[in-house]
């Protein structure tokens, strides 16, 4: 049953494969673009080739679970150098650019994990909309050239580093994978193993608490994940309220940033 | 089931990048970008969950932090807008009395310094002239009569 439904759930294997001649076209176009000095030709042509043929073969092909994992790395790995660039530079216009290619990337992990919905809206949302208004707040206040002088040194940058660091050590000790797999294997092997511990021994930070048995957030659904349908149902049927706040909450935060940046005219004094 | 701590992984990472950034920049506008990138890492966080448990719950509240930073966006970019006409940075400590009194800062006298406080008379554009002046009050009257 949870086999199947998995299965089921698996949005991204069927298209898996196809990413290899997506990249090796890439690579094609761009050997092949228009430079100062002309790199040969046969190898551009070679690779399109090899791309071409790639995407006839993997059309009829079932995906593999190595091009996931090799995604995953991609994504993840991109994403952690995009956000270590995003905020150590000096430049917020270059950060801001970075912090693209972080949603980005973290829109591929929502592909991989089988939201699409989720990814098509935090791209439009946060890399389209909330970007740009970004970058318009740095053309209007950050017009002098160059870097401005709070910009050239970070606060207490070693505290901080070192607070980071901590909480990120410590988070990493509180999911290390033997803590996380009684939590993965399921709600009723996890309610199991927390009913076997009775003296407190062996509990692990993400088991269930005994007395409340299974979280009713974690019953499996019954529909396959990675359709919109079901995502909208679970918003307007069980979230409708929240759904209707947070559209509220939107009203007034336009509202009120409309009221805040308007600009009244100042009396001369 | 290793796939679901590499995400948990990966979304602590993120958490914690964004808090460094949050701490450490002086910048309002970066202070709110990293601020977004925690809440990437949360989101990542709650879809990751929401793929283990087969159910759409975790998407659900995703999209509710995509609403939520979106309001938090706009209304923090407005304020930035008003903040930045009265002194003309971006600089967070130039709004320091706003905080406590008497907090101590901690760096040990190696603050870099505080961008200075423009007089008022540059706060509007001056524009340098460009032709003479026209007179509308005589061609008004020419026109009535």
């Amino acid at each position: 049953m949870t086999a199947t439904l998995l299965a089921q759930a698996d949005w991204f294997g069927g298209h898996a494969l196809a990413v290899l001649p997506v990249l090796l076209g890439f690579l094609a176009v761009w050997w092949l673009l228009p430079r100062a000095k002309v790199w040969p030709r046969p190898v551009g042509v070679l690779l399109g080739l090899a791309a071409l043929a790639g995407g006839g073969v993997t059309l009829f092909q079932p995906g593999a679970a190595v091009t996931q994992d090799l995604l995953f790395g991609f994504f993840a790995l991109v994403a952690i150098g995009s956000a270590v660039l995003m905020i150590t530079n000096r430049n917020p216009l270059y950060s801001a650019l970075w912090f693209v290619v972080v949603t980005l990337c973290v829109c591929g992990l929502f592909l991989l994990r089988s939201a699409p919905f989720l990814a098509a809206a935090s791209a439009i949302v946060y890399a389209g909309a909330i970007i740009v208004t970004f970058l318009f707040l740095i053309m209007l206040a950050q017009q002098a050239v160059g870097v401005a002088a709070y910009d050239q040194r970070a606060s207490q940058p070693l505290a901080a580093t070192l607070l980071g660091f901590l909480v990120l050590g410590g988070l990493l000790c509180a999911l290390r994978p033997e803590r996380t797999a009684v939590f993965a294997a399921g709600p009723a092997l996890a309610q199991a193993s927390a009913d076997a511990d009775t003296g407190g021994q062996g509990r692990t930070l993400l088991s269930y608490p005994p007395a409340l048995g299974p979280s009713p957030l974690s019953q499996r659904g019954n529909q396959p994940l990675g359709t919109v349908r079901g995502l909208g149902r679970s918003l307007f049927g069980d979230y409708l309220y929240a759904v209707e706040l947070a559209g509220t909450l939107l009203l007034v935060a336009s509202i009120g940033a409309i009221a805040i940046a308007l600009r009244t005219p100042r009396r001369k004094s | 089931m290793s796939e679901l701590h590499n995400y948990l992984l990966v979304g602590a990472v993120l958490f914690a990048l964004g808090a460094i950034g949050f701490v450490t920049r002086r910048n309002l506008i970066m202070m709110t970008l990293s601020a977004e990138l925690m809440l990437q890492g949360v989101s990542l966080n709650l879809v990751a969950f929401s793929y283990l448990h087969g159910n759409h719950q975790g998407q659900a509240f995703a999209v509710f932090i995509v609403a939520v930073a979106a309001c938090e966006a706009g209304v923090a970019l407005a304020l930035f807008v008003a903040l930045y006409q009265r002194r003309k940075t971006l600089d967070i400590r130039a709004w320091r009395e706003l905080g406590e009194e008497g907090l101590v800062s901690g760096t040990g006298g190696e603050e870099p310094p505080i961008a200075p406080v423009l007089p008022a008379a540059l706060e509007s554009p001056r524009l340098t002239p460009a032709g003479r002046v026209p007179d509308i009050s005589k061609r008004r009257a020419d026109n009535r009569v």
